[in-house]
């Protein structure tokens, strides 16, 4: 005990303030951390988007030197196994977009687990087993260009959008872009939700293939041609890009569904065979810590805490999040995952 | 060099080339990934690729767009080699750089360019619509994807042309102008029959392009799900869930039976090399060809390929990167903006990626020119089995589309034991570039060294060189210019080269490249915009410092 808190005191002498306490994680740890002296991230979330977040951690804890690598899902995925397979491994945390990928490597035993003193402040649906966290709440939402949809036309609920499509068809020809679930996974993971969460999707998909929708495998792409009129509304957008882009194009809008609005969250999990597991868990803790939610939420990624005000038009109450957990590898089955891909093809050519 | 030194460097290209492309091939027999214990022999992967619809679509349309390029772009850029190199061309000295912009701007920024200017509701497009009531093109069209990788191909045959004919004597253009041929006929009877080696070379080069092409087809292609071979190895990852190496393999495998034949042909078509020499013991000035009242159908020819190729998209992409929006009914005068650039300042680590990049391009092009240098030398004049197994073998490593050979290179310096500490360093990245560049490299190197007459190389054995000595002091000194012009090709390549790199990089080595991609991916195009265009200032002004170097040195 005596030895515990004289490592306290060091830790809090060494940080000058006394954040230690307020920021909960273990003093043990964070001392065992500032031993190791750095923490190796893999993360498919841009530099740029985490710059403030690594600086704010890296202001905290002086001592732990934060190595950051941004990778897209799949090859973060492919680096991570590969990388496992060579015997040890380079990454002392994992954190990416691609939930179904980042579940698997939990589900196959890559992740240990570390109870974060701040997932009391996380919803549950956030938390699988203390191995895997999810670190955001971003919402799907509608995309649209005010400039070319009338206010009268916005969709404000899945149904509503397959009946503007069905209404004016002609209007609305080749003007509304997706993801292609059979390029994109994350598009796959949203259009997989919406089945679950709507019996009605089918339609939609009908009613999209109908109208000539175009299908994209990333956001930024479909972004860029919503903004330059090229497409009128997207469809399944990640709701943090839409809202950044906002900040400076007027003409983008937004629209959370009032019947439902799945959101998605980035999961982060601790490899078994980080070399530097106590900087990682400080690290995890930051990301979820009041602090650390802020500064992401100024890239308007949203927080995933429950005591922070979200975004009332982003998450409506209608939000409906991508519980973490082996539900997730529901479409890892190939037999399924293939009938899912060909009723999506026969819905959009309208059988 | 002498006979057991060529072997040696022969032996250890071979191996340097064989272990990322073997331990793909061994990778398409398996069930799993080759590191996993449970993985186990079988022809599955085969199975299911050859009975996907989406491969042999894939396949078609990369064989269609593969064709369609390499025959748009092997005469226009030989054409305009022969303007720029041969001839008395008003202003040829500031066209050259500007050709070969299309080369260092990353594909996918640079097919970006073309949607902000020919895209549906692009620049260019609204501008055309405004007078004919409706647009006459769909830029996301198989065949103006076709056209487009054509166009932005022609720099690639007009490096390798162009250096041929740089150390091609003017004699004999005198002595068929003297005869009374016209300019054009100059070019295709003598000129340019006289460079076929290069030509060549460059048509089998840009087809082999053309079946790893990423960036144009990834951008252009989006919209309608254009297929091609590299985008596909995406869509299979996704339809299944995971990576599967085995399939990705087994594609690998496919282009590599189309590449052997190919390699086949033109080792036939050049069967008697010596043909081609053209660097003989007699010294001979270079005089540029009068082209007369032809100047300005060419002049008209080379600004509108320019304009179309260059000049649009790449202001587009300026353009693009000093406003908060473009498009239908919006006034780019009211959303301009800086922001994009001060934006680009909060990127962590973007001077080191800067820095890397240049460095990887000057220093690193230069010591991967070395080694083919080296390694031609080793095959040169040696008629014999060791040299026909390389040929077949330099190409192998860019039968691998660039995603997979980042893949196979980095299971190369993971799972090699001697390998690993090279793993984080840049140098495992410039092992990767050379080796995925060989091909190229390689090519332009032994287009020069087939000009230089056997005689000049027998003369100096007779009077007791050492062959090393032949090589050091006769040989290299003749081709220096084809080692400047492949040392050029060299350092555009890998200032936009990124996709091999992408499983090398850590923090300390990244490269503009992969900066690129990452913020792609996210969907940052504002900041993309903003750094390309950062990244075309500075190669232009490298360029324009090239150029001004060159004028000082050629008077």
């Amino acid at each position: 005990m005596k030895r515990h808190l004289s490592s306290v005191l060091a830790a809090t002498l060494l940080l000058g303030a006394a954040p230690v306490w307020a920021q909960g994680t273990d003093a043990s740890i964070v001392s065992a951390a500032e031993r190791e002296g750095s923490v190796t991230i893999y993360a498919a979330l841009d530099a740029s988007e985490a710059l403030e977040l690594v600086r704010g951690f890296e202001a905290r804890y002086p001592k732990v030197k934060v190595d950051y690598n941004d990778l897209s899902t799949t090859e973060l995925y492919n680096r991570f196994i590969s990388e496992a397979a060579a015997g040890g491994g380079s990454t002392d945390l994992m954190f990416s977009s691609a939930m179904d990928l980042q579940m698997k490597l939990v589900n196959d035993g890559y992740a240990q687990p570390y109870a974060s003193p701040e997932r009391a402040n996380i919803p549950a649906w956030a938390n699988w087993k203390d191995q895997a966290y999810g670190i955001t709440a971003e919402p799907i939402v509608f995309a649209y260009n005010k400039r070319i949809v009338p206010e009268a036309e916005v969709p404000k609920t899945h149904a509503d959008l397959a009946k503007l499509l069905a209404e004016k068809t002609d209007a609305y020809k080749a003007k509304v872009a997706t993801y292609d679930p059979e390029r994109s996974g994350v598009g796959f993971l949203y259009i997989t939700q919406d089945m679950q969460a709507d019996k009605g999707t089918m339609d939609l998909i009908k009613a999209l293939g109908k109208s000539g929708t175009k299908l994209y495998t990333s956001s930024g792409t479909m972004l860029e041609r919503i903004a330059s009129g090229e497409h009128a509304i997207g469809y399944n957008m990640i709701g943090s890009y839409v809202r950044e882009r906002q900040k400076r194009d007027p003409s983008m809008g937004l629209v959370a569904p009032s019947d439902y609005t799945v959101v998605m969250s980035r999961i982060a999990f601790i490899p078994k065979a980080a070399k530097h597991p106590n900087a990682s868990k400080l690290f995890l803790d930051y990301m979820l810590s009041a602090e650390g939610q802020k500064h992401l939420a100024n890239r308007s990624i949203g927080p995933v805490r429950t005591d922070m005000a979200a975004d009332a038009e982003l998450v409506p109450a209608s939000a409906r999040p991508i519980a973490i957990g082996p539900e997730l590898l529901a479409y890892m089955d190939q037999t399924k995952r293939l009938k899912f891909l060909k009723d999506f093809q026969r819905a959009m050519q309208g059988k | 060099m002498n006979r057991p030194l060529r072997i040696a460097v022969i032996v250890a290209m071979a191996l340097a080339v064989l272990a990322p492309v073997g331990l793909v091939a061994y990778q398409s027999f398996l069930d799993g990934p080759f590191f996993q214990p449970q993985t186990t022999f079988s022809l599955s992967a085969y199975e299911f690729v050859l009975d996907d619809e989406d491969f042999f679509e894939a396949l078609g349309n990369s064989a269609m767009i593969a064709f369609g390029m390499t025959l748009i772009a092997v005469p226009l850029g030989a054409i305009l080699a022969f303007l720029l190199v041969r001839t008395d061309l008003p202003g040829r000295r500031w066209i050259e750089p500007l050709i070969l912009v299309p080369m260092f701007i990353s594909s996918v920024v640079l097919a970006f360019g073309f949607v902000v200017t020919f895209g549906p509701v692009g620049l260019v497009s609204l501008w055309v619509k405004g007078w004919l009531g409706e647009v006459p093109w769909y830029l996301y069209s198989k065949p103006s994807l076709m056209v487009i990788a054509g166009l932005t191909h022609v720099p690639h045959v007009f490096l390798y042309a162009s250096s041929g004919l740089r150390s091609l004597g003017s004699d004999v253009e005198e002595a068929a102008r003297s005869t009374g041929a016209g300019p054009l006929r100059v070019a295709l009877t003598v000129s340019l029959p006289m460079i076929m080696p290069s030509i060549l070379y460059s048509a089998v080069l840009v087809f082999f392009l053309g079946f790893e092409l990423f960036g144009l087809p990834l951008v252009l292609g989006d919209p309608e799900g254009i297929l091609v071979l590299a985008t596909y190895l995406y869509k299979l990852t996704v339809k299944l869930g995971t990576p599967s190496y085995q399939l990705m393999a087994v594609v690998v495998v496919a282009i590599v039976c189309i590449a052997l034949p190919l390699v086949w042909l033109q080792r036939t078509l050049l069967k008697t090399a010596n043909r081609y020499v053209a660097v003989k013991g007699k010294a001979s000035a270079v005089r540029p060809v009068s082209i007369g009242a032809w100047r300005w159908p060419a002049v008209t020819l080379i600004g509108l390929w320019l304009l179309v190729t260059v000049v649009l998209p790449v202001s587009g992409l300026v353009l693009r990167s000093f406003v908060t929006s473009w498009g239908e009914g919006v006034s780019l005068a009211g959303s301009f903006t800086l922001h994009h650039f001060k934006e680009l300042l909060n990127y962590p680590n973007l001077v080191r990626g800067i820095v890397n990049t240049v460095l990887m391009a000057a220093v690193g092009g230069a010591a991967s020119v070395a080694v083919y240098t080296l390694v031609n030398l080793a095959a040169h004049r040696w008629n014999s089995g060791w040299t026909r197994v390389m040929d077949y073998l330099v190409l192998l490593p860019r039968a691998m589309p660039g995603l997979i050979a980042g893949l196979a290179i980095f299971w190369v310096f993971l799972f090699v034991a001697p390998l690993a500490p090279l793993r984080q360093t840049l140098l495992s990245i410039w092992a990767a570039y050379t080796l995925v560049w060989l091909a190229y490299g390689m090519r332009l190197v032994s287009g020069a060294l087939l000009q230089v007459g056997p005689e000049l190389e027998e003369a100096g054995r007779v009077v007791g060189a050492s062959p090393w000595r032949v090589s050091r002091d006769l040989t290299l000194p003749l081709i220096k210019v084809g080692l400047i012009g492949s040392w050029l090709l060299i350092f555009v390549t890998y200032m936009r080269e990124y996709s091999t790199a992408v499983y090398l990089l850590s923090p300390g080595t990244e490269v503009i490249g992969s900066l690129l991609v990452s913020l792609w991916g996210t969907g940052a195009v504002d900041t993309v915009t903003a750094l390309s265009t950062v990244n075309i200032a500075l190669i232009g002004l490298g360029l324009l410092l090239m150029t001004s170097f060159r004028k000082h040195h050629h008077g």
